[in-house]
């Protein structure tokens, strides 16, 4: 086996982890973003297989597939980025999962989360308040003074500084 | 049928089965890429399970795995099927070119590797940009000048824009739930192993088993191959011979792209064209409220 012939392997073998850990990411991730980002890796590594036979057949063959490649690549990223925009637009997420419906009405969802709830999302907004100092306008006594108080509070959380 | 073809696929239910050297070497390869992946397991996304000593651990089996790649000697130990030795079979040969193909390769797929594992989108393109530019490295070391400019110029761009459609539209640092969880991590993980080993075991295979002349080399090229054809029929077709160092590299590529490839140029233009119509026509008009689902 020539140095040459050993060179043209490295190449594929290389192309083909390329490939390979693309496609891992392509069926694992979940983000719109990154999955497109691995299927440009797997181009990569198809243009990688590409240029190793292109040095290895002395032609310009397999670098004139890999500019058209390019090519197809700069297409496909146009088109999944405008399709990124109006997903987004639809369901202010980049997770695909939300999007699983699309596919045959009998088919039974995907549950794509585990069962650990554990990571709290962020939480929500908390906006001062002010203490109500009195009661709302148009708000009727109850018939018992226990009672009164708590509505008393909630209406004045709901209403907040409305009144104060 | 060629029986080197039969060789290649030995019958599953023979009994010598495990003993059949390119069986044997197919579980080799698929032994040393074992680590690599569950590596890859480990550090991928999986919620608030995971942890930094976790990831670390997953990076280094990836790199074990690397290393054992480039020095193992996959062959087995009654010597390789065409008698070369082991360690020839990766072209560990004392050469520049060998170390810098070596340190590259395994720039592109660490980053490749930290590309698909990352939590943060930001961060996934930064390794990707890195993937890029080895992989432009790899290029030029197999001549390929204009292709090495041209990937980072053409990627360069779609970096730029993936970044800001991570700002504009991603959460940092991995926030979103869907960031945060991977989908069926061990599954992939299994796919990429089998697809990868089954390709690696296949390149190697092949090229023991055909006897692969050097066809680069315009003497030594045998007189009925697919690339004496071709030289012969147009000339234009066939890289610089390496050993002219004024020969003109890309003013070759380009006779050879409008020469020879004239119209697959045409019919790109046209798919460009299309992909920009497309393009504006998908994101170019409003959503209306109702059609907006939460």
């Amino acid at each position: 086996m020539s140095g040459n012939d050993a060179m043209l392997n490295n190449y594929l073998v290389v192309g083909a982890l390329l490939f390979a850990l693309g496609a891992v990411g392509f069926l694992t991730r979940r983000n719109l973003i990154v999955m497109f980002l691995c299927a440009e890796l797997m181009l990569q590594g198809v243009s990688t297989t590409l240029v190793g036979f292109s040095g290895y057949h002395g032609t310009w063959g397999g670098q004139v597939t890999a500019i058209f490649s390019l090519a197809l690549a700069a297409a496909e990223a146009g088109v999944a980025l405008a399709l990124f925009v109006v997903l987004f637009k639809r369901g202010y997420s980049l997770d695909v999962s939300i999007w699983q419906d699309l596919r045959e009405e009998d088919q039974p969802p995907v549950e794509a989360e585990t069962a650990a709830e554990d990571t709290p999302q962020p939480a929500e907004k908390i906006w001062p308040q002010l203490t109500p100092s009195g009661r709302l306008p148009g708000w009727k006594p109850a018939s018992t003074p226990e009672s009164a108080e708590p509505v008393a509070v909630a209406s004045g959380v709901e209403g907040g500084p409305t009144h104060g | 049928m060629d029986s080197s073809l039969l060789d290649l696929f030995p019958p599953i239910l023979g009994a010598s089965l495990l003993q059949n050297p390119q069986v044997l070497f197919a579980l080799r390869v698929l032994g040393v890429l074992l680590p690599a992946f569950l590596g890859i397991y480990l550090m991928l996304p999986r919620g608030g399970r995971d942890s930094h000593v976790v990831r670390l651990f997953g990076g280094a089996l990836v790199t074990l795995s690397f290393v054992l790649l480039v020095t193992f000697p996959l062959s087995s130990s009654e010597g390789a099927v065409d008698g070369s030795q082991g360690t020839a079979l990766w072209g560990l040969d004392n050469t520049l070119e060998c170390y810098t193909f070596h340190a590259l390769a395994f720039v592109s797929v660490a980053c490749a590797v930290m590309m698909i594992t990352s939590r943060n989108p930001v961060y996934s393109a930064i390794w990707f940009a890195m993937v890029l530019l080895s992989n432009s490295g790899l290029y030029l070391l197999q001549q390929a000048e204009f292709l090495a400019a041209a990937t980072i110029i053409v990627y360069a761009g779609a970096i730029v824009v993936t970044f800001l459609f991570v700002i504009m539209l991603a959460q940092p640092n991995g926030a979103a739930r869907y960031d945060r969880f991977s989908r069926e991590g061990l599954l992939s993980a299994v796919t990429g192993l089998l697809l990868s080993g089954v390709l690696i075991a296949a390149i190697h295979l092949v090229s023991r088993t055909e006897g692969r002349a050097p066809v680069a080399d315009a003497a030594a090229r045998p007189a009925g191959s697919v690339v004496a054809i071709q030289a012969a029929a147009n000339p234009t077709s066939l890289l610089p011979d390496g050993k002219n160092p004024n020969a003109a590299h890309v003013a070759g590529l380009g006779k050879s792209l409008f020469r020879d490839h004239v119209v697959s140029v045409e019919i790109t233009g046209l798919l460009l064209l299309a992909a920009v119509v497309g393009a504006m026509l998908i994101a170019g008009h409003r959503i209306e409220e109702s059609h907006v689902r939460k």
